[in-house]
């Protein structure tokens, strides 16, 4: 079946990794987002769905806080990570970002050779000693971005020189490298093809062990295949918030409903 | 009511008819005509400015090309000894008494004296006029030479020396006999004895190198001035206001682009930034008057407060070529960057700035290359000057010595009286292009070597 899930739905963890409460985005005038509240688990795929323009990807740039280099940008309430506002004064975002890794829409590998792209955070982040660890970081990233067999003869190569989906990997790969605690992804399939989609959700369930997993995706099917939890935003409102089995199966809001069947959006 | 409209529909829009695709219509062959048309405007803008540019390099390069060539005499000259050193103690003091007057004579009793050995009929030419084919800048390298070499007094030497301008202009062309007869500093009987030794081989013209490393000269001595200083004023100027362009340039435009927030007052200083790119050069020459000279003392004519006028009037331009190169830079990799957790810093400086310095460099040149030919804020500065003397080496306080700057030369020659000096004139602006031309080419490397890689 097309959609079937390719992971395993149920909630297996219940440990609270980000708390988002009363979460308000203003772009000068503009309201974004309107009182936010989610609770995002450890060790899960949070699926962010919704129409275009609904704030799915707004509130997912608050969560490390890229926000901050959209000028006009102003963010209201708090979001907790391990039970630290990230947006108090003390926190420094290139620390934050450094936890809470992001993969962007359209992958954006660094005109700079394979390796050196998924080594860059690392090194800016003084997480190895000498080459050695370095070249070890280099490799684990890229198997678990599953790309080590496809690259490991040309690591010295321009990273733009590959194909999308494994760009997309190479862009997963550098932000599994810095060893962040949550991995935001911004419709990362949206530019690739279906088999390089299949490749990628594959991934993202596996990244799943490490860490939480943060998707937003148009894709209502991607959402379903690869997500625990599912969030339906629309036009700046989180409408409804739960189990993506729940949500695909019995939603509780109309709206959500409608979306779903393809009503709306 | 209804019959009415009925009746009306079909005369308001008749039946298609069939038109065949082979036969234009007569809206498409007017479209087509304008299109011919606009078609042949843009040839003849074209061809307008091409031949423009044709006839403009055309006059320059006939006029200049003969300034790389210079008649000069080769003539044993027995070095008296009695009359250049009449103390007979070779002491460079003592020497030094005997000026250029007494090499003038030496070299031209010398000269009739070898025409009269070698039987070349100096037939309607006194000796005087004989003497008047010696550059007067000869006897002064001949005083020099002798000064600097005491030991060849006495001997006789194979001697060099540049033919006087109107014998040089007779080898190159440009004297003729017409012209010969109305101009009261050469006769038809000068220009015969040239003609002369010519064949004997004592008169030939050569590339010369003298035009290129010679300093500037006197009215009178058209044939002995040279394009050195004001080379190394251009070179001295243009070393200065790369080192203080680029740090300016770079460091204002990645503020501007990456760091400063978007309000009022970047607002103006964007507007102002594109306002000092548009004002007329001549004004940065007024403030660099006032300000480098009159108040920060800077010496006058030199190098130094040239580079700094033209900084200042290439500063807005490479600001704005800098910062159109930043922002090519597709934010998508800034995004990457700061996604990974690199600060603003690191983002700008390891991803930014290596894809922008293609543009930035190119930007630079080019910047340069109009800096280089700038020559109204020059005229201001004292920089239009007659310096006859090189300025020192780079760290021995060279650009704070007097110095000319190519363009200059140009002007300053152009506007003298002797047609050799519009020769010469022509021939700087040779040389001048030629430097634009190389700069041009390497901007063009540049940026085709580093095309952008994303």
């Amino acid at each position: 079946m097309y959609d079937a899930p390719i992971s395993e739905t149920r909630v297996t963890q219940n440990e609270m990794k980000i708390t988002a409460r009363g979460v308000q985005v203003f772009y000068g005038e503009k309201q974004a987002l309107i009182n936010v509240d989610v609770d995002i688990l450890d060790h899960t795929v949070t699926a962010f769905i919704g129409p275009s323009g609904c704030g799915k990807s707004t509130f997912l740039r608050c969560l490390n806080r890229m926000n901050d280099t959209v000028a006009s940008a102003r963010v209201e309430g708090e979001i907790l990570l391990d039970g630290e506002n990230i947006y108090d004064k003390r926190v420094d975002p290139v620390q934050l970002r450094a936890k809470v890794g992001m993969v962007f829409q359209k992958p954006n590998p660094f005109p700079k050779s394979i390796y050196d792209n998924v080594a860059y955070g690392p090194k800016i982040h003084g997480l190895t000693r000498n080459k050695a660890e370095l070249d070890q970081i280099v490799e684990e990233s890229l198997r678990k971005a599953a790309l080590w067999n496809e690259v490991k003869d040309r690591l010295h190569e321009a990273g733009t020189g590959l194909s999308g989906g494994q760009q997309q990997r190479l862009c997963i790969a550098r932000a599994v490298a810095t060893a962040p605690e949550v991995l935001l992804m911004d419709e990362p399939c949206s530019a690739l093809d279906p088999i390089a989609t299949a490749q990628v959700e594959e991934l993202i369930d596996e990244l799943r062990a490490s860490f939480s997993v943060v998707i937003v995706t148009h894709s209502m099917q991607q959402a379903a295949r690869v997500s625990q939890k599912t969030a339906f935003f629309h036009l700046g409102s989180l409408v409804e918030y739960g189990d993506t089995n729940h949500i695909f199966t019995n939603p509780t809001d109309p709206r959500t409903e409608s979306y779903i069947t393809g009503r709306i959006g | 009511m209804t019959d009415l409209t009925s009746a009306s529909i079909p005369a308001a829009h008749p039946a298609p008819r069939k038109s065949s695709l082979l036969t234009q219509s007569a809206l498409v062959k007017k479209r087509n005509a304008a299109e011919a048309r606009f078609k042949y405007y843009g040839i003849a803008a074209i061809t307008i400015s091409l031949s423009v540019l044709a006839i403009m390099l055309w006059t320059i390069f006939s006029d200049g090309l003969s300034a790389f060539k210079q008649a000069t005499f080769t003539f044993p000259v027995t070095l008296d000894a009695e009359r250049l050193d009449p103390k007979g103690n070779r002491d460079r003091a003592e020497m030094m008494k005997v000026t250029t007057i007494g090499y003038t004579s030496l070299l031209n009793e010398q000269l009739v004296g070898y025409l009269d050995a070698r039987g070349i009929s100096t037939e309607g030419v006194d000796d005087r006029e004989i003497g008047a084919f010696i550059s007067r800048d000869t006897p002064a390298r001949l005083r020099n030479l002798v000064l600097d070499n005491p030991g060849i007094l006495g001997q006789t030497i194979e001697f060099n020396g540049y033919a006087t301008g109107r014998i040089d202009g007779y080898l190159k062309g440009r004297v003729t006999r017409d012209s010969a007869e109305l101009d009261t500093n050469i006769s038809v009987a000068q220009l015969d004895l040239a003609d002369r030794m010519v064949d004997e081989g004592m008169l030939s013209a050569s590339f010369n190198w003298g035009f290129l490393t010679n300093p500037d000269a006197s009215d009178q001595r058209p044939e002995a001035s040279g394009l050195g200083v004001a080379l190394i004023g251009s070179a001295y100027m243009m070393l200065l206001v790369a080192i203080m362009v680029l740090p300016l340039g770079v460091a204002a435009s990645i503020y501007l682009e990456e760091f400063a927030p978007k309000n009022r007052w970047t607002d103006l200083i964007e507007v102002n930034i594109s306002n000092l790119a548009a004002v007329p050069s001549i004004v940065y020459g007024i403030l660099g008057l006032a300000i480098f000279i009159n108040f920060a003392k800077v010496p006058q004519s030199s190098p130094m407060v040239g580079a700094l006028v033209l900084t200042l009037m290439t500063l807005p331009t490479i600001i704005i070529a800098t910062r159109a190169a930043i922002r090519a830079v597709p934010p998508s990799i800034r995004d990457a960057a700061l996604g990974v957790g690199a600060s603003k810093m690191q983002t700008v400086f390891h991803h930014v700035l290596p894809l922008a310095a293609p543009g930035i460099l190119t930007g630079t040149i080019l910047g340069l290359a109009s800096a280089l030919g700038e020559t109204a804020p020059l005229l201001l500065i004292g920089m239009v000057a007659f310096v006859a003397n090189y300025p020192a080496g780079p760290l021995d306080g060279g650009m704070l010595d007097p110095a000319t700057a190519l363009p200059v030369q140009v002007y300053s020659w152009a506007s003298r009286s002797d047609p050799a000096f519009i020769e010469r004139s022509a021939g700087a602006i040779i040389v001048l292009l030629a430097f634009l031309v190389v700069m041009n080419i390497v901007a063009i490397l540049l940026r085709r070597r580093f095309e952008r890689r994303w």
